[in-house]
């Protein structure tokens, strides 16, 4: 034990062990909702649809970044630098999907 | 585990310097923030498929096989005629990625890649749960999560080389698609080519930290703090699975 560094981080709480298998259950569940709403709307192809998997998509980012990713326990300063600029990916969908359309109906006249 | 977080109120003792404003280490900052340019080109990416995907008209309600079907040996062919598999049109995801290993010809979309998605999430685990034997010391421990996710890691390339193969054997390529559009095939390629070489890199550093671990370099040190650093870039690779698994086969 001679090089013993000094190390700066946020305290992970004491029940994390038990928080990870909890993560792991949701999901699990969240994956298996995917399969089933996919094979139940297998027919149909509407937008709701398309919404409703990007929106548990999103849910399981959450989970991901929050406890896996540690980050629930770091300092809000952090958060927010790494998530505000996200903003930037929102407009660039807006803005691509906008444009996709005019593109589709030069596509087909 | 010597020197933790002091909550500090104090804007002065916060920004005066000799300690991190984010309580975090200067490599989990810079890991945080590499995540994040990663996260813009994955995004670059996806919306690039959105786009050429949007600006194709969409797939037509599959009426002529139902899961668990039969398929015949010219399957492809068969949907180029019923007009599913054509140039002008997307195609559903459904009639292209429909197989499972050592089930040869059944009709089985989502489940090879919904195994995909459960061998990441597992491997996931656990990672975290090798970070999480490392705040504690646990060498042992820490060692047998770390082969574990190397495992789970490989596993995924495993199966992802299977994939390709069989999109490959079907005559998909960057410039050509029997299915429909070249770009479906081509951004497939793309994206899951992108998102396997991180994989590939992640079971990489994977076996050098655990090969670390072993020799005892982080005992030494007195913190498995590299654990948590290649953690999150491992968390990271899953997170964007996520959204591949929804984008290219779920919707």
């Amino acid at each position: 034990m001679d090089h013993i560094e000094h190390l700066e981080h946020t305290e992970s709480p004491a029940n994390m062990k038990s928080q990870i298998w909890r993560t792991f259950w949701v999901l699990l569940a969240l994956t298996l909702v995917d399969i089933v709403l996919y094979f139940v709307l297998l027919s149909s192809h509407s937008i709701a649809k398309n919404i409703l998997f990007v929106f548990l998509g999103i849910v399981k980012a959450f989970y991901i970044v929050s406890v896996f990713m540690h980050m629930k326990f770091e300092r809000k300063f952090l958060v927010w630098i790494i998530i505000a600029p996200m903003i930037f990916v929102c407009f660039l969908i807006w803005l691509a999907l906008t444009e996709a359309g005019y593109t589709f109906g030069m596509r087909l006249f | 585990m010597a020197n933790s977080a002091t909550l500090t109120t104090d804007s002065k003792q916060t920004w005066g310097g000799g300690k991190s404003p984010f309580s975090v280490s200067y490599g989990k900052l810079m890991m945080w923030i590499f995540l994040l340019s990663d996260a813009f080109t994955f995004s670059s990416l996806l919306v690039a498929y959105g786009f050429v995907r949007f600006t194709f008209t969409g797939s037509l309600p599959n009426t002529v096989v139902k899961p668990f079907a039969h398929l015949s040996h010219n399957f492809v062919e068969e949907m180029q005629k019923a007009g599913l598999f054509v140039t002008e049109r997307w195609p559903s995801p459904e009639l292209v990625f429909n197989h499972f290993p050592f089930l040869h010809g059944i009709h089985l979309p989502l489940m090879f890649v919904s195994l995909m998605t459960f061998i990441l999430i597992f491997s996931s685990v656990t990672m975290v749960l090798a970070v999480e034997a490392g705040h504690r010391m646990a060498k042992k421990e820490v060692e047998n999560y770390m082969i574990l996710t190397i495992i789970g890691g490989a596993a995924f390339l495993g199966c992802q080389a299977w994939e390709w193969t069989n999109f490959i054997t079907e005559g998909a390529s960057l410039s050509s698609n029997p299915f429909g559009p070249t770009a479906f095939a081509a951004l497939f390629f793309i994206v899951t080519g992108f998102h396997g070489t991180h994989v590939l890199s992640g079971v990489i550093l994977n076996i050098v930290i655990y090969l670390n671990v072993v020799n005892g370099t982080y005992e030494k040190r007195g913190h498995y703090e590299m654990v948590e650093k290649v953690g999150l870039y491992w968390h990271f690779v899953d997170l964007v699975w996520v959204f591949v698994f929804t984008f290219f086969y779920l919707i």
